[in-house]
């Protein structure tokens, strides 16, 4: 937490300097920062298209540069980053379409388990594709990249019970579709 | 609290997100592209304070208030009229400093 209040004061002092007009390397280290998280974020939301993923989140850094004194330090540096590149990636798939990631519920009733645990990464792939695009999307910014649900409310543009309803029914789906994992699991703890 | 399965759920989902991807070259990249950037113009804000002045200025200028007031508060005298010249005075300084402050804050 005290980490966490740190690094948005050295973003928020990074950022002042940026401003001044006279150093772009305050903007450069910004950019050092963040550009990892970002582009991890983007590569998610584009199913792994590591070079539409890296395009976007160039322009989105173009975007942040152009738009820096429009923040104001009410949410931290990085989700107000994580809200430029998801805008970025929402109009970019409005022109051309990536894979949605929606998928037929029916079809993943129940994933079978596989006899080893390394199949069960792939199948928590699989079981993460058949989760609608929100569901998915929500899991991503709550779950993997750690923001809590007002901030993936902020960066989502979504209501904030939206976003709490995505997560507990994409987690409680994901529990449901990996059951015959737990099952076997528990199986392996008894023998 | 979270239900233990939802915990489970979590670190599948940590495990499988790779983590933050390496730099190799696109900080570079993106810090070529960078344009210039703009700055405020700030004729605006300076014609306006001038403009501002000039007709505070010309307002006051043919007030007797005015004159009477800095005539008492240079002889020493706290009259009515220097009184509201001083009231107004501070009125203008504590609206500047505190414009400073948010100017300061939004930096």
């Amino acid at each position: 937490m005290a980490d966490s209040a740190a690094e948005a004061r050295i973003d928020q002092s990074l950022v002042a300097r940026a401003l001044l007009g006279i150093d772009r390397r305050a903007f450069e280290q910004l950019l050092r920062r963040h550009q990892g998280i970002v582009r991890a974020q983007l590569r998610r939301l584009l199913h792994g298209d590591e070079a539409a993923a890296d395009d976007l989140a160039q322009e989105a850094f173009l975007l942040a540069w152009r738009k820096l004194d429009q923040f104001r330090g009410e949410a931290k540096f990085s989700t107000w980053l994580y809200r430029i590149a998801y805008s970025c990636f929402l109009q970019a798939s409005r022109k051309r379409s990536w894979p949605a990631g929606d998928a037929d519920e029916g079809e993943a009733e129940q994933l079978p388990a596989a006899p080893h645990s390394v199949d069960l990464q792939v199948d928590f792939e699989r079981a993460m594709r058949q989760l609608s695009t929100a569901e998915q999307t929500v899991l991503l910014h709550c779950v993997q990249l750690s923001l809590s649900h007002e901030e993936a409310a902020f960066v989502l543009a979504m209501p904030l019970g939206t976003v709490k309803t995505h997560a507990t029914r994409g987690k409680a789906k994901l529990k449901a579709w990996l059951a015959a994992w737990n099952e076997t699991a528990t199986e392996e703890q008894t023998s | 609290m979270s239900h233990p399965h939802d915990d489970a759920i979590e670190a599948l989902l940590r495990k499988q997100f790779d983590g933050p991807v390496r730099d190799e070259g696109f900080s570079e990249r993106v810090m070529q592209r960078l344009p210039p950037r703009r700055q405020r113009m700030a004729w605006p804000l300076w014609a306006g304070v001038v403009a501002g002045t000039a007709a505070c200025w010309l307002s006051l200028m043919f007030s007797p208030l005015l004159h009477a007031g800095w005539r008492d508060w240079v002889s020493g005298e706290l009259s009515a009229p220097a009184m509201t010249l001083l009231l107004a005075l501070a009125a203008m300084s504590l609206l500047a400093s505190w414009w400073s402050v948010a100017e300061a804050d939004d930096r």
